[in-house]
């Protein structure tokens, strides 16, 4: 379990919201107020509105309609309603540029900012993006000088192309206060979301890969018999490290449950606009993120990759070998297919994915494993590879993990072309600030929305049961989820400019070495060879720069 | 057909109408029109030099944006036409009818495909703090070690060829349709229905949802018929195949239409002769049907082959080019270079040296289907 | 007339022939028809269905309603347009029905301009020769094929800047006009096939009438020749609906159109097939109705309706 965040530099005279929602929290669901005098009813009145909005409408109770989020935004316009008069932003235009899929994103935050505009005043025009257009669209947009948006939600690698060109307004300080900024979870704080100091992001997602497993598979007595059978002399599980992973994988072919055909490990071989290489990083990162070294990508003093170094070619090895093992078409299938076609339909019993299958296995129809599934950080390694001595070292502490934490989430950004109006500049972040509640935030993480937990104050379990969660499935999911963002070895994505360019060519070369036209070696070194020449095409001293500051070094 | 040309290189037509042509104008109304075209000029070159200065920075006064160019350049468009049926009278206005295409052509493509060219020749990756850089013909250079360029072109000769089977379908299906059969119509709008899906929709209801591996009706169907594994993306040539069958689907209404357009026209007396002469089915189709509509054929042909030379939708949302390679098209290996790797300096290249290939393809296929339809006629 | 006679001897002569034959070619015929119809129609239908199924369906795959399947109005409660949701409030819906607006202004407003244009260029192409420096009448036409041969992919750049600075970004107007450009070669080659039809003698017949060149054309021509202008009509109509691209390019809040939101269905969260089928479906519906409405003309009208 997880420490929480115990050293709160409130002082008693003021119980922060959040000290006090800890003590009162387990009193505030059961509707009593207790002794705790006047500032219990303050907390009891946080309390209550987080319970009252995460019941909007219920978990299991169907998809959240148009009319849930605004409910929900009015709910959580009480921040705002404290800073901004009542139509203080009157005949302020303002638009915003952020994604569409699935009708989410974008569509929750028109909900949410509905109640806004009607106290404020101000008009807020959209622009969606498909997801394939996405990153397209902000590229040339900035390259012509075409940035129509006042605010953009943004994933955090994207932040060297944005900020690093000084497109973003800084974050104010009223800001900050009113998001409560130090409730993330630490690998979200600083340096993430900032560049060259300055804060720039209202983060409201948070992402890792974490390992989703089938339980009744693995505890299955048939197949633990025939495991034994076999003549393994481990018992039959869930695999812990990549070795028990690649086993578990060769033996499952051909057994059948329920009736089915089982399978294990599922890969993601086909590209995916860059988001498949990411798949292949979570096989990795166990191999290749050493404790004692920050960098597992590329080295840090000169951007050389390490993707061809014996660690990456062991894991792409890995795939290669289990490939035969998968379901037929596994090659034409990319983690969409593998998440959502595959694995929540039942097929295959392993696979590392974002939040989100956790987030819709239980709460969407789509899935027919909701209560077959339980959660885990990645596997580990039994022996971890050191780029400093060339050699494999075996941990002291036992297998090494590495959790991935892959792609760091989406945020809100503000532009810089509102710096010059004052009303504008206030206006945006005051609906960015919105966007990003505590509360509100909350409500978002449970519901699907394409965003998962981020914050420490997500982790209060009681308020997911509270809301309708099963409580071992929510338990499960938020432990694997926290235990990899707190984790001291995990392998943070880098916010490098163009950090997608190098994802999108290794899939591509990828591909060729899945479908078996070359070997993972002379692949792999195809890779590092196209990164080094995209590397130079950026500039090779400032990469090499933001990369160690991506680091924290 | 006598050739009359002007001083000033200026369409000239001369035509299949047997009437006096050059219905010369009289003098006073030439000066007038070519006094007009010069007013004209004139002024859209002062707009644009002011627009210019204006950019450069010069503190003169001038627009916010281009569009009062756009609104010059329509007024000099209409000045000019007037002025080419003042001074060339009936020639003007003959000329008149293919001016309004050529100029709004011209207009819409000019700058976008000198800017290409422009692009063409920089190394620019959009992620890159100094931006782009000239690097004159690098880009070709590197294309010529590209692997997966030369990949994508093996591929699209198959996908091209391909093309005469979406043809032979097609022909067959336009002479059903023209046969004598009832419910014509119910038949003529089904058939147009494929046509009408939008690529998106095509490579996802189809590519993913109809031929998904394990419950889609196209592998159910296909294990129905004995083929046990039916992955139709997971080898190279299946996945060709199937990405073709897709194009096809949604293709080939395209080229029924065209042709059975053309059979229509066809006069009906030819058919009736060769029945007469004893020529059966086949004989009849291949020595009289085929050679008459071979002019429809090489029209149809040729828009199909550059469409399909286009082809990337359906290869991106379905198999992102794979299985390593097997499947990428020209157009879909440049959307990635260009999109997703925002290397537009390279993308651009390669489209130019792209279209480059084409041309030449196309001039050589037209000269060769010219010598061909006049050997029919 | 002649005709009719020479028609009566092979019919004399086939109705010596087995009438099995006959039966045979026609069975095989309507067989060759309805094996068609049914490639056709299927995809179409399994769209369609996909629209009325909840996800477990569509993961299984069932294909008949009501036998496989229960019906369900998620797909089209997903846009807001099942019959519980059509009279709230949906954000949904309301993104839907304005880019329904906008696909259905920028396609028939690019056809109608490329139509007016082709149509003319097509004629002068047809019945004049024209000569502009080095570039004859054909020189002339691949010109204007060769707009549609570049991957509009890397044109994407330059339309940015030059929209930017004629300010037609995220304006209909500047799709339109693009639009029209990718659909006006096709208009040309169908219209100048379709005008070579026509005979010059009508032509002739309008002059000795005294009407001018235009006048010919105007008058005598282009009423003959609108069959054909549908045929070219409703395919550049199709095209451009369908266009994905630029689309997504050059839009942002004021001229959204419809193939943006199919694309978006799919997504971090997996692909949501209920929806993209009910969005699909729903783009397409229109274009069946044009379809279905205008078929006549796409056939008989290619050919020349005065001659016959």
């Amino acid at each position: 379990m997880v420490k929480q965040q115990e050293h709160d530099q409130h002082p008693a005279m003021h119980p922060s919201r959040r000290t006090v929602l800890k003590s009162a929290a387990g009193a505030a669901a059961l509707g009593t107020s207790g002794a705790l005098g006047a500032f219990s009813e303050l907390a009891f009145a946080q309390a209550n509105l987080r319970a009252e909005i995460t019941k909007i409408p219920g978990v299991g109770k169907g998809a959240p309609t148009d009319a849930d989020w605004q409910k929900v935004g009015e709910l959580c316009l009480g921040p705002t309603k404290a800073s901004i008069k009542e139509g203080e932003f009157k005949g302020v235009e303002l638009s915003f540029m952020g994604l569409n899929n699935q009708n989410l994103h974008n569509l929750l935050f028109r909900g949410f900012l509905k109640p806004w505009e009607a106290y404020t005043g101000a008009r807020i025009s959209w622009i969606d993006l498909a997801q394939a257009d996405y990153n397209p669209r902000l590229q040339q947009a900035i390259a012509t000088g075409t940035v129509d948006f006042d605010i953009l939600e943004m994933g955090a690698p994207f932040e060297g192309d944005v900020c690093g060109k000084g497109l973003a307004s800084e974050m104010p300080d009223w800001v900050k206060k009113q998001i409560d900024v130090d409730d993330y979870v630490d690998y979200l704080k600083p340096p993430v979301g900032t560049w060259n100091g300055k804060t720039y992001r209202v983060t409201i997602d948070g992402d890792c890969h974490n390992f989703n497993y089938r339980t009744d598979i693995f505890s299955d007595p048939t197949l633990a018999k025939a495991w034994k059978d076999a003549g393994n002399s481990t018992d039959w599980g869930v695999p812990k490290t990549w070795q028990q992973v690649q086993a578990v994988t060769k033996f499952l072919k051909g057994k059948k449950i329920k009736n089915q055909n089982a399978f294990g490990y599922l890969d993601a071989p086909k590209p995916w606009g860059g988001f498949g290489f990411y798949f292949l990083g979570s096989r990795a990162s166990a191999y290749a993120k050493h404790p004692d070294d920050k960098a597992w990508l590329f080295d840090i003093d000169t951007m050389k990759p390490r993707i061809n170094n014996p660690a990456w070619v062991r894991a792409i090895q890995d795939v290669i070998d289990a490939l035969p093992f998968e379901p037929a078409d596994q090659l034409n299938a990319d983690p969409n297919t593998t998440g959502f076609q595959q694995f929540l339909a039942g097929i295959g019993s392993m696979i590392p994915w974002w939040g989100d299958i956790g987030q819709v296995a239980k709460a969407s129809d789509t899935s027919v494993i909701g209560d077959v599934v339980a959660f885990d950080i990645l596997p580990g390694s039994d022996d971890v590879y050191n780029s400093k001595t060339g050699k494999w070292d075996k941990l002291s502490s036992g297998p090494n993990h590495a959790p991935n934490c892959a792609y760091l989430g989406w945020g809100v950004y503000v532009m810089a072309r509102v710096n010059g109006d004052e009303k504008k500049h206030k206006a945006a972040w005051s609906a960015a600030a919105h966007l990003g509640g505590k509360d509100l935030s909350l409500w978002m993480v449970m519901y699907p929305s394409g965003f998962q937990a981020h914050r420490t104050s997500h982790f209060q379990y009681d308020e997911w049961v509270a809301a309708g969660y099963d409580r071992k499935y929510i338990t499960s999911y938020l432990n694997s989820q926290l235990a990899s963002y707190n984790h001291p070895n995990r392998a943070v994505e880098p916010r490098i400019p163009g950090i997608f360019q190098y994802y999108s060519i290794a899939e591509d070369e990828l591909t060729k070495i899945f479908a078996g036209k070359v070997d993972a070696q002379t692949g792999a070194n195809n890779i590092a060879a196209a990164w080094e020449k995209l590397t130079d095409q950026i500039g090779r001293e400032r990469q090499i720069g933001l990369y160690k500051a991506s680091l924290g070094v | 057909m006598r050739l009359i040309s002007m001083q000033n290189s200026v369409p000239v037509s001369d035509d299949l109408h047997h009437q006096p042509a050059a219905k010369r104008a009289r003098g006073s109304r030439k000066i007038a029109g070519r006094a007009l075209v010069l007013l004209a000029s004139l002024g859209f070159l002062l707009v644009l030099f002011i627009q210019i200065l204006h950019t450069t920075g010069t503190p003169t006064a001038g627009f916010s944006d281009w569009r009062p160019i756009l609104i010059a350049y329509l007024v000099w468009a209409v000045a000019f036409g007037i002025g080419q049926v003042l001074t060339r009278g009936e020639r003007g206005q003959r000329a008149l009818f293919l001016l309004p295409a050529v100029f709004f052509t011209v207009a819409v493509v000019i700058f976008p495909t000198i800017f290409g060219i422009y692009i063409a020749s920089l190394d620019w990756n959009l992620s890159s703090i100094e931006g782009p850089r000239f690097s004159g013909f690098d880009n070709v250079r590197g294309m010529l070690n590209d692997t997966y360029y030369w990949n994508a072109l093996g591929n699209m000769v198959f996908y091209t060829a391909a093309v005469l089977g979406e043809y032979a379908i097609a022909f067959g299906l336009a002479l059903l349709l023209s046969a004598e059969i009832r419910a014509r119509k119910f038949f003529r709008v089904v058939f147009l229905l494929p046509m009408m899906l939008s690529p998106v929709a095509v490579s996802w209801m189809i590519g993913k949802s109809l031929m998904e591996y394990r419950f889609g009706p196209a592998a159910t169907l296909a294990r129905y018929l004995g083929w046990d594994n039916p992955a139709f993306f997971a080898s190279p040539w299946m996945a060709r195949f199937s990405i073709q069958a897709m194009d096809a689907w949604v293709s080939i209404p395209f080229i029924m239409i065209i042709l059975l357009a053309g059979l229509q026209a066809m006069p009906k007396e030819v058919q009736e002769a060769a029945k007469v002469d004893g020529a059966n089915g086949w004989q009849s189709f291949w020595h009289v049907t085929f050679p008459i509509m071979l002019p429809v054929s090489i029209t149809v042909l040729i828009i199909r082959i550059i469409f399909k030379l286009k082809l990337a939708d359906l290869v991106i949302n379905v198999t992102a080019g794979g299985p390593g390679g097997a499947t990428d098209t020209v157009s879909s290996f440049i959307y990635r270079v260009y999109r997703d790797r925002s290397n537009v300096g390279y993308g651009t290249a390669l489209a130019m040296v792209y279209l480059l290939m084409i041309i030449v393809l196309l001039t050589v296929l037209l000269r060769l289907s010219k010598r061909w339809t006049q050997k029919v006629v | 007339m002649t005709r009719s006679t020479l028609a009566l001897k092979p019919v004399q002569r086939r109705s010596a022939a087995p009438r099995a034959k006959r039966t045979l070619s026609r069975v095989l015929i309507y067989a060759a028809l309805l094996f068609w119809t049914i490639i056709c129609l299927f995809p179409i239908y399994w769209t369609v269905t996909t629209s009325f199924k909840s996800a477990v369906d569509v993961t299984q795959a069932h294909l008949v309603p009501w036998v496989d399947f229960q019906p369900d109005w998620k797909g089209w409660r997903s846009l807001g347009l099942s019959p519980d949701t059509l009279f709230g409030t949906s954000t949904a819906r309301s993104e839907f029905a304005n880019r329904f607006v906008n696909s259905i202004i920028t396609s028939v407003g690019a056809s109608l301009l490329a139509l007016i244009l082709g149509s003319l260029a097509a004629y002068g192409l047809s019945r004049f020769r024209y000569k502009f420096a080095w570039m004859r009448n054909d020189d002339i036409l691949f010109f204007f094929m060769s707009q549609l041969i570049l991957p509009p992919v890397v044109l994407a750049l330059p339309f940015l800047v030059l929209y930017k600075a004629l300010a037609l970004l995220d304006t209909r107007l500047g799709l339109v006009l693009l639009y029209t450009l990718t659909v006006l070669p096709i208009v040309i080659w169908i219209m100048r096939d379709q005008f070579n039809a026509i005979p010059i003698e009508l032509d002739e017949a309008a002059f000795v009438d005294g009407l001018s060149t235009w006048g010919a054309f105007l008058r005598i021509i282009l009423p003959l020749a609108v069959p054909g202008m549908m045929a070219a009509f409703i395919l550049s109509l199709v095209l451009c609906w369908n266009e994905y691209f630029f689309a997504a390019l050059l839009t942002s809040t004021d001229a959204k159109t419809l193939p943006v939101m199919v694309a978006s269905q799919t997504g971090s969260q997996g692909i949501n097939w209920w929806s993209m089928a009910a969005l699909s479906t729903a783009a397409i519906a229109p274009l069946v109705l044009v379809g279905i409405f205008l078929e006549r003309y796409i056939v008989s009208g290619l050919t020349t309706g005065a001659g016959k």
